[in-house]
């Protein structure tokens, strides 16, 4: 009983750090294409007198990716429908152009304000619509949303670790004679720590084995029948199988740090 | 014959020099030499034996046994050493949660002798305590003159080039002290083992020839 607690009171914490590690992967994965979404998804319109081509957008500013020309033939044919075609073509003649422009990153308001106004600068722009608002919105939110979760991983890695070296010093103690025995026999210290390096990798064996049972059950029970669009969608981004060896690394990784502290501070047999 | 102890001007204490157990001591032993040492409580004894197995730095002086320093020497070296140690401590210092048979063996378990050898081993220097029916229980299960003799089995399982003993008889009836006295005079005599035993009660039956030592007043004398 008293073996299964000290264990659980280390690899609950273990556990925590990689859920916690985890859960950053699958955030960042699957926002990633989300912010995509919305980078691909945003184009600002301009309105030029005269035709303009991709560089000469780009000589005004260096973020503007691509720029599509809207065809105005299909605007014309909507507003000046049964008008004949002469009075049409003078329509047509009349008529500004219109580009999408899109840009090569996810720019806040200011940023944005910036490419409106060095677009302005030519005289051929007459007008540009940013969007501003809808975009920055959904923007901002999605920053938030980002930075709360970040915080939140990082405090509970923070506390988790403080756990693990608290269960640390309670093994240190048990351990302590044992060790202390073995060095005033000449044990080397491998051997000395040898079952302390044992039961902790052993732990981060189980604390991986658990984490990605948790996340191969929300990827393949939960999402799978959460009717949320964005996890059915992202279902593969959710759990890698490369991500049980970045778990299994962090863990071993977080142990053998955690036992090192132990055998270091444990040294030396004078009362 | 060759110096295996050798202590020039030693000084020990504790808190950092503060306190002074022994002063300014001066002694050799040679290889074989079987020495018991005595004096009255609180005197250095313990004090001087943990300084002999590099637990203890010296303060002042020098110490040098079997040819290292022991105030200067590194970690690796020291273990070293220590595997040719065969201590015992007046407290026993067994391993409560090892068996007893594991307990004995612990020195030929860190110098890798295979679990054959070990398990024979330990049949055989439990049998010489005479406690082979208690190879299997743990130290906490023996009664405090049984741990003390698996401590002296622990301590003569490897042959050891040096015993440094602290009261191996402590516990111990007349019988059972002679058992120990018996096997330690073996160990001298036929292995050319060096013996240094604390005790409070020099054996009146004793074979061999001896050097009696008596720290007292921070000083290491010794008796002619
Ligand atoms: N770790 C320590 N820190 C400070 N003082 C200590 C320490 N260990 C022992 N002493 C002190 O050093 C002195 C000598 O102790 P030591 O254990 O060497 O005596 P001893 O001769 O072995 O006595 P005994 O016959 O009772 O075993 C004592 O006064 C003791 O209080
Ligand atoms: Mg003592």
């Amino acid at each position: 009983m008293k073996f299964i607690k000290n264990h659980l009171m280390f690899i609950l914490p273990l556990m925590a750090i990689l859920l916690g590690i985890e859960f950053y992967l699958v955030f960042d994965r699957t926002t990633n294409s989300y912010e995509k979404g919305l980078k691909e998804g945003y184009s600002m319109l301009v309105v030029t007198k005269k035709p303009m081509k991709l560089s000469m957008f780009q000589a005004l500013n260096r973020h503007i990716s691509s720029s599509e020309k809207i065809k105005r033939e299909n605007i014309v044919s909507e507003i000046a429908k049964g008008v004949s075609k002469n009075s049409n073509k003078e329509i047509l003649a009349a008529l500004p152009y219109f580009y999408n422009v899109r840009l090569d990153s996810y720019l806040s308001t200011s940023g944005l304000e910036k490419i409106k106004t060095d677009l302005e600068k030519d005289k051929n722009v007459k007008k540009v619509e940013t969007f501003g608002s809808s975009y920055s919105s959904s923007y901002r939110l999605f920053s938030f949303i980002k930075f709360t979760l970040k915080l939140f991983i990082v405090f509970m890695g923070v506390v988790s670790l403080f756990l693990i070296i608290k269960q640390m010093e309670i093994w240190k103690y048990a351990h302590k004679e044992r060790m202390q025995v073995m060095e005033i026999f000449g044990a080397p210290l491998m051997l000395r720590s040898g079952v302390l390096f044992r039961v902790a990798i052993v732990d981060a064996f189980l604390a991986t084995l658990l984490t990605t049972a948790i996340f191969l059950y929300i990827k393949f029970q939960w999402a799978a029948n959460s009717g949320i669009d964005i996890m059915m969608q992202n279902k593969t981004e959710l759990f890698k199988m490369t991500d049980i060896a970045i778990l299994l690394v962090s863990a071993l990784f977080i142990v053998i740090i955690a036992v090192y502290s132990v055998v270091f501070s444990s040294k030396g047999v004078e009362e | 014959m060759s110096n295996v102890i050798n202590a020039q001007h030693l000084t020990l204490a504790y808190d950092g020099g503060a306190k002074e157990i022994i002063k300014d001591a001066s002694f050799t032993i040679k290889k074989g030499e079987f020495v018991f040492i005595t004096g009255p409580s609180g005197s250095g004894k313990s004090t001087l034996l943990k300084a002999l197995y590099g637990a203890l730095k010296p303060t002042e002086g020098s110490l040098v046994v079997g040819g290292l320093d022991l105030a200067s020497v590194g970690q690796s070296k020291l273990q070293e050493l220590r595997t040719h140690l065969g201590i015992i401590f007046q407290d026993y210092k067994l391993v409560n949660e090892w068996s007893v048979a594991k307990n004995v063996v612990l020195p030929l378990m860190i110098a890798g002798y295979s679990v054959d050898v070990q398990n024979t081993q330990a049949q055989r220097l439990l049998k010489h305590v005479k406690l082979s029916e208690h190879a299997d229980k743990y130290p906490l299960e023996l009664s405090g003159g049984e741990q003390q003799r698996v401590g002296v089995a622990r301590a003569l399982s490897k042959n050891p080039v040096v015993i440094l003993a602290d009261e191996p008889t402590g516990n111990l009836d007349d019988y059972s002290s002679n058992v120990i006295w018996d096997l330690m005079e073996n160990a001298c005599q036929q292995l050319d083992t060096t013996v240094l035993v604390v005790t409070h009660k020099i054996p009146t039956i004793f074979s061999l020839p001896y050097r009696h030592f008596i720290i007292e007043s921070k000083g290491v004398y010794e008796v002619h």
